[in-house]
């Protein structure tokens, strides 16, 4: 198959050139639709990117990273344009979690959710142990990658009880980020003056990459976290959560408690905008959790997040990582229509997750990134029977599992995915 | 012995080591207490197999595992004797991947069956797999990764062994979260597992037969 009979694709990229606006108005609707459980024209895509976008673009994850100039707002808007998608994913060059951050500085809302993610910039400044970075630690062709570690004792859990705040700012930072140095030093104020210098620096670099972007519409996006992820991810490595929770969870649940209030202040920091202003929430412990586990440690406080800041007018977008499917009926309890659900990798997409939820949650996934290794045309007929067994039920986003593709997936097979969405997507 | 099987496999951390430290008092051989260690990793790695199990709790298992067999360790260090060791391991994340969680859980489960292991670490190059096998003369090689990536390094790997004439002298097991009969194949590994208690059965089954 060649490129160009890929009709529907290249019409709706001449479009995407022509008429920008419409097109970005058009995608926009889609999504608000679909948080509203109804059946927009057509499926909206989510579209691709890592690797893959960097083999297609000639750049390396070291230039996404720190070079923050021309050559990467062209290489990522020229792939935009090539790859389309009705929802894209561009935290260009925030590339990994840094949500302690934002809870660490969550009484300062008008810069928490700008370090809400890590970015390399920050990385130089604050030396911090929880990542590793091209052209750094790591090879400028690797993906950045989130190591986290353990930066506190289980002894330790009473003091972050008593005052979540402090414990970040006087033991997690110091540990964690050694650029830092100890606190109320000269290291430590100039640090955070140099920390504040690259937040700024990246996110006007962010808003220039989402301004070139032709076609895109944007809407607010703020963000929160689930308190055991905050503790596994950035304070005690993912391993010793897990044990913590057997071994102390009176503690562990004490300090989901209080972080639970971080977390929505954080959100909350940018305030809920008609038509559509979302929250992000990855998941990472959630499929490691047996189901008593998880319904008493992890889902309590997640759902409380999710209710509170649905009363508040804002709608969520929860990434649900790897297999979540033994934890999936836990999401009916949730109001009707408060958001996407996005899956990963559930077992059977289609019996354990889509006919569950349909009708009550709008549900993002059914792609395997694997099946772009296979040929254009299985690609369509996979896609034509997908969007079959959806249809015409609304509330749904067709979504690869993750948006970071392999470098190595076939191309033609990308672009035969996007088509097939245009072609048999249409309600 | 049967009781301590149970408590391993109840994931009940006290109980196991109390149980593993009487038998230790009253019995001559610690053996047993090794032997019950292996029998748990078995319906450990049938549970998780059957959806019964979760990765929080093959954390734990290697845990109590990991200390219980510890104790039976020092026990016959006491005695006099050494452990016999069943197999020797070499396992290493791969190239371009900082991922540990699985590594490490493989880890302590193959030494508390008994598996004589060398951690490679993270991020570790085709080279010194191969280096690692010239200088260990493992009986196993497992190779770990989380991201997509790992697969190609994985490949690399396997033909860095191939091509330094070792491949013939060593199993090799993959595993990660995104691995899968088609990576197994591409890779050109012997086994492959999404699963650390999984993975230590097939070791186990390949020394088993090795012994015949």
């Amino acid at each position: 198959m060649s490129y160009s009979s890929f009709e529907l694709l290249s019409k709706w990229i001449e479009r995407h050139e022509k008429e920008p606006d419409v097109v970005a108005k058009e995608k926009l609707d889609r999504i608000i639709k679909i948080t509203e459980l109804k059946a927009p024209d057509r499926i909206p895509l989510l579209a691709p990117g890592g690797d893959f976008m960097l083999a297609q673009s000639g750049i390396t994850w070291y230039d996404l990273s720190y070079e923050l100039t021309g050559k990467v707002k062209n290489a990522v808007s020229k792939f935009a344009l090539e790859y389309p998608g009705d929802f894209a994913i561009f935290f260009v060059p925030y590339l990994l979690e840094g949500f302690a951050l934002a809870a660490a500085f969550s009484d300062f809302p008008d810069f928490s959710n700008s370090i809400r993610f890590l970015s390399g910039p920050l990385h130089d400044v604050l030396k911090d142990k929880w990542s590793r970075w091209p052209g750094r630690e790591l090879r400028e062709n690797q993906h950045p990658q989130f190591i986290g570690g353990e930066f506190m004792k289980p002894e330790e859990y009473r003091k972050l009880i008593d005052n979540p705040v402090e414990f970040m700012h006087n033991t997690i930072l110091p540990r964690a980020c050694p650029g830092l140095g100890t606190p109320g030093t000269p290291q430590w104020n100039g640090t955070l003056v140099r920390a504040g210098i690259a937040v700024q620096k990246t996110m006007s670099f962010m808003m220039e990459v989402l301004t070139q972007l032709k076609g895109y519409a944007s809407f607010p996006l703020t963000n929160a976290y689930v308190p055991a992820d905050i503790i596994g991810d950035f304070f005690r490595h993912p391993t010793g959560a897990m044990l913590d929770i057997r071994r102390f969870p009176e503690d562990f649940k004490a300090a989901s408690e209080v972080l639970v209030d971080l977390i929505i202040k954080v959100a909350t920091a940018i305030p809920p905008i008609p038509p559509l202003t979302m929250f992000f929430i990855p998941l990472h412990l959630n499929e490691m959790l047996p189901p008593k586990l998880y319904n008493e440690f992890y889902w309590p406080y997640l759902k409380k997040i999710i209710e509170t800041l649905v009363a508040k007018g804002y709608k969520g977008f929860v990434f649900f990582e790897g297999d979540h499917s033994p934890h999936v009926d836990t999401i009916l309890e949730l109001p009707k229509g408060w958001g996407i659900a996005w899956f990963e990798r559930p077992k059977n997409f289609v019996k354990n997750v889509w006919d569950k939820l349909k009708g009550h949650t709008t549900v993002a996934g059914g792609v395997s990134p694997a099946l772009f290794y296979q040929s254009p045309d299985k690609v369509e007929e996979y896609v034509k029977n997908l969007l079959n067994e959806i249809k015409p039920e609304g509330g749904f986003m067709i979504a690869p599992g993750v948006s970071e593709l392999p470098a190595d997936v076939n191309p033609a097979s990308v672009k035969a995915f996007i088509n097939a969405v245009l072609k048999y997507g249409v309600y | 012995m049967k009781e301590l099987v149970n408590a391993i496999v109840e994931l009940d951390e006290r109980k196991s080591y109390e149980i593993a430290k009487r038998i230790l008092e009253e019995t001559r051989d610690p053996r047993v207490v090794l032997e019950a260690i292996r029998e748990a990793a078995e319906i450990i790695g049938e549970k998780y197999e059957k959806g019964e199990f979760f990765v929080a709790d093959l954390i734990l298992a290697g845990e109590i595992m990991k200390t219980v067999s510890d104790l039976a360790r020092q026990k016959l260090k006491e005695l006099g004797e050494a452990r016999k060791v069943i197999g020797k391991l070499v396992i290493g994340t791969v190239e371009g991947d900082v991922h540990d969680i699985g590594k490490n859980i493989v880890i302590s489960m193959a030494e508390a069956v008994g598996f004589e292991v060398i951690d490679l670490g993270v991020d570790v190059p085709p080279s010194k797999f191969v280096e690692a096998i010239k200088q260990y003369q493992p009986d196993i090689v497992g190779m770990s990764g989380l991201l997509t990536v790992a697969i190609d390094s994985m490949k690399r790997t396997v033909d860095e062994i191939t091509k330094a004439g070792l491949r013939k002298d060593v199993k090799i097991i993959i595993g990660g979260g995104r691995v899968d009969q088609y990576a197994c194949e591409y890779v050109g590994a012997d086994a492959w597992t999404t699963d650390a208690a999984e993975g230590i059965r097939i070791m186990l089954k390949w020394m088993e037969e090795k012994s015949k």
